[in-house]
């Protein structure tokens, strides 16, 4: 500790700066920059309020409800964290998830193909879309909200011109078996391979070299591009990744369904992108942690079914939801504030250059 | 420093000190324009020109310098731009700063507050009044056309256009040559020569010579953040200012370093490298060559704009380009920066905030990216091996840091270019381009920083550098060329040069060129 504040006072000094504050300002907003600190602290501040207004907020039941939707949610939740600190975003992803399962659905009731054939194809649907995306985004330089919020439309239109606006059943036994089982508490499939997918996602994300060229590649696309990252390369991944993560996900609801619902994955896109930027994921890209995202999904899921279980009205539950995403993004402008301010802190020119 | 003009001055500044992180920039500052005269502010990089210029004009506010500025006599504090352009000081920047999308008299009157009734603004009015302002100019641009469609050239006239509509005092001009042609240049002259017949004051913000020969009345010429020299027209004269603007610095130490035998085979030829301009950013460059050899340092000396910057850039993939690139003598493939980090050339870019750090990661990973490959294993990092080689780094480059966790973005500036360094070597390069290797760090980094420069070359890598004090290029550099408007003009090995000799032929260089262009136009017309 004091060996830190020796080094912390020589920086100083050596960026031609004083002040006592300053340390101990540091140091606060260095913990707030935290991304998963904050977001776990708020969790539990929130777990808390729900039990004591509400002892059943942590029943069985209700705590199984909530994982439940968790994890659908959570798997794309993972794709959008990475595609997120990749520098890009996908507003597309309930219209995918949707899509992929209804697409999924006809192959094996319509087509009659065999159901690991059938899930598959929902998978190279959702892969299929976002390969588009990411194709456009990168290659015809058009911004990835407008892409992907048109991709959303396409989506949802393509969902009804396949099934012509009616649920695809009965689909094969072997996929309501799947949906039914209720194993690890009554979670089922859905939520081990939502873990499965969140450790494998965050050991990539943490510890290899895509994952450390993908923080590079959202941080600044021109230092990526001038180490030799193939940028374009990694975002294009990136959109395919999520692409293929809401198609499993959509597929996932429709086994627990037991039907290709149309409905599926409608309105999703928002509680994703909300879920993970609560968590500290950066909507500028390059910055945030699997962990950080997946808990801010979770956070949104426990004020949406804790303001039921209290017995809010239901209208209430998207203002608060609206109004938790907005405190999360203002914190993360203040987070990056402090990376910039502090970018600035060192003596900008010794000899004071001349721009012209 | 006596005026032999006796009306006041329309702008004038006393003992302005101006320091950044306890740099100083300018160290008293007496600057004095007279009504009806153009202006020159001449001065090398760094001299303080551009300080002077964000004082007189409001970017810099009053409080964070001492001095003192008046206008026409009058003490006034500038609390913004704005307030500076109230008080009748207009303002042409160097980079064209137009809304595309609107049209020329829109562009023009952007800013402005009252031309109609409440809000909303009168349409005709405005289009007739810009027509006007074209008129007094010469100038037959349609008020009504999109700025979209003009050429560079124009859109810098509606600039002027739209500082001359607020109606100001004096006008400064900051580089207005910067991107344009000769013929355009020449344009350009006749349009403030008319100003100055309807009796405008401007100041002309330039380091090119002959155009302050052809057309200033006065010059205030900068060094060292001090006026070094004000010279009246019938005193122009080259060698003076040459001379103003290079004056006798202390001699900085540079470590000693023997070029390699001139019989050494080249290891970085490049043939007739030629890049396309970009539009009102500079010229280009065309067809350049030059080699350099394994342990040799070469030095590109030129001003802003040159173009020395973009032959770094286009070697390194990172630009278009025409022309060969060779490495030991077998021509190499360069598309992409990969392309040249796999032939063994690395970059150290000029801007460390917009294109050097990634300031979403620590330390350690700034140094690592990109050179991943031998610390890990089967697509993982190894975090032992990537931490090791990250303190053997931070050692041997002297990279002061809390730990290879801390932020980069509370280094000082010395300690980010040494990172920078450290992960520009990391990947062991025979080639080295360095872009300003110096910019902004302090002077005991500085020489850390040639040291390792030599040392480099001394283990046999070649190296190519580019810095816009010429006193460094001309101290560091084994050979060294003059870079002038996207050509090399002059070329001398170590001994030979001085700043003297490469302002000269930078001067002659642009000289001739716009005899030449003016040429060309007569012969067009």
């Amino acid at each position: 500790m004091e060996r830190e504040e020796h080094m912390e006072r020589t920086v100083e000094r050596d960026s031609g700066f004083e002040g006592s504050g300053r340390a101990m300002r540091d140091r606060l907003t260095r913990f707030v920059a935290v991304g998963e600190v904050g977001v776990l602290l708020a969790l539990i501040v929130l777990v808390t309020f729900f039990y004591i207004m509400e002892p059943a907020f942590l029943s069985e039941r209700n705590i199984r409800a909530i994982l439940r939707v968790v994890s659908f949610i959570g798997i794309i939740a993972i794709g959008q964290t990475i595609l997120l600190v990749s520098g890009e975003f996908d507003l597309s992803v309930g219209a995918v998830a949707g899509l992929s399962a209804v697409c999924s659905a006809k192959l094996m009731t319509a087509l009659a193909l065999p159901v690991p054939l059938a899930l598959l194809g929902g998978v190279l649907v959702g892969a299929g879309v976002g390969l588009v995306n990411g194709l456009v985004v990168v290659k015809l330089k058009i911004p990835a909200f407008i892409q992907t919020l048109g991709m959303l439309f396409i989506g949802q239109g393509l969902i009804q011109v396949v099934t012509n606006g009616y649920p695809v059943y009965p689909l094969p036994p072997v996929i309501t078996e799947i949906g039914y089982a209720d194993f690890l508490f009554g979670l089922g499939w859905s939520f081990v391979f939502f873990i499965a997918a969140a450790l494998i996602a965050d050991f990539v994300l943490r510890r290899t070299v895509l994952g450390r060229n993908m923080y590079a590649t959202g941080g600044n696309p021109e230092v990526a591009r001038l180490v030799g990252i193939d940028t374009a390369r990694y975002k294009i991944g990136a959109f395919m990744t999520v692409g293929a993560l809401a198609a499993v996900a959509g597929m996932f609801v429709m086994a627990d369904l037991a039907s290709g619902t149309t409905s599926i994955g409608s309105g999703w896109e928002l509680n994703v992108i909300a879920g993970v930027v609560v968590g500290g994921v950066s909507l500028f890209g390059g910055a945030g942690t699997m962990a950080g995202g997946l808990i801010g999904v979770l956070l949104l899921q426990v004020v949406t079914s804790g303001l039921v279980v209290v017995g809010v009205n239901a209208n209430w539950q998207q203002i608060a939801v609206g109004v938790i995403m907005v405190l999360a993004v203002g914190l993360d402008i203040l987070r990056r504030r402090y990376f910039i301010a502090g970018s600035s802190s060192a003596p900008v020119a010794e000899t004071p250059s001349n721009p012209s | 420093m006596t005026d032999p003009i006796t009306a006041p001055p329309v702008i004038q500044t006393r003992a302005i000190i101006k320091s950044f992180s306890g740099v100083q920039a300018l160290r008293g500052v007496d600057f004095a324009v007279h009504p009806g005269e153009i202006h020159a502010l001449l001065g090398q990089n760094g001299a303080g020109k551009s300080t002077l210029v964000k004082i007189l004009n409001g970017v810099h506010k009053a409080g964070s310098y001492s001095g003192e500025i008046l206008v026409d006599g009058k003490p006034v504090a500038f609390a913004s731009t704005s307030a500076a352009r109230a008080e009748g000081v207009g303002y042409v920047p160097q980079e064209i700063e137009v809304l595309e999308q609107l049209s020329v008299a829109e562009n023009v009157f952007a800013g402005h507050t009252g031309l109609g009734r409440g809000p909303i603004i009168n349409r005709r009015r405005m289009e007739a009044e810009a027509r006007a302002l074209f008129q007094d100019l010469g100038l037959a641009i349609d008020p009504r056309m999109l700025v979209a469609s003009l050429t560079s050239a124009q859109r810098h006239l509606v600039m002027i256009a739209r500082a001359l509509s607020f109606k100001p005092r004096v006008l400064m001009l900051d580089e207005p040559t910067a991107s344009l042609s000769g013929v355009e240049v020449e344009r350009l002259f006749s349009v403030l020569r008319r100003l100055k017949a309807q009796g405008k004051t401007m100041i002309f913000i330039t380091h090119r010579l002959p155009e302050v020969l052809a057309i200033c009345d006065r010059a205030t010429v900068l060094r060292d953040g001090r006026v070094a020299a004000e010279i009246d027209r019938e005193h122009f004269d080259e060698e003076h200012f040459i001379f103003a603007m290079s004056g006798q610095k202390l001699q900085r130490l540079y470590p000693d370093h023997v070029a390699p035998p001139a019989k050494t085979p080249p290891l970085l030829s490049v043939k007739n490298l030629s890049i396309a301009g970009r539009f009102g950013v500079n010229r280009g460059v065309s067809d350049v060559s030059f080699d350099v050899r394994p342990g040799e340092i070469l030095g590109l000396a030129g001003l802003l704009g040159s173009g020395r910057t973009e032959i770094l850039h286009a070697i390194y993939g990172r630009i278009p380009f025409s022309g060969e690139i060779e490495i030991d003598g077998s021509p190499v493939a360069i598309q992409r920066s990969a392309d040249a980090r796999a032939a063994g050339v690395a970059l150290l870019t000029e801007d460390r905030k917009r294109d050097g750090l990634l300031f979403n990661l620590p330390v350690g990973a700034n140094i690592t990216i990109g050179n991943l490959a031998p610390l890990s294993s089967h697509g993982m990092v190894r975090e032992g091996r990537e931490k090791s080689a990250v303190l053997a780094a931070m050692r041997a480059l002297n990279v002061k840091a809390r730990s290879p966790q801390a932020s980069v973005a509370h280094l000082s500036g010395g300690n980010q270019q040494k990172l920078l360094f450290a992960r520009v070597l990391m990947s062991a390069p025979r080639v080295l381009l360095l872009d300003e290797p110096t910019k902004g760090v302090d002077a005991g980094t500085r020489h850390e920083i040639y040291r390792l420069i030599v040392d480099l070359a001394d283990k046999g890598v070649a190296l190519v550098v580019v810095a816009s004090e010429l006193e460094e290029v001309i101290g560091l550099a084994d050979r060294c060329l003059v870079v002038a408007d996207g050509r090399i003009v002059d070329e001398f090995t170590r001994g030979e040069g001085s700043e003297d000799k490469v302002l000269r032929s930078i001067t002659t260089a642009q000289a001739t060129l716009q005899q030449q262009a003016l040429a060309a136009g007569a012969g067009r017309a």
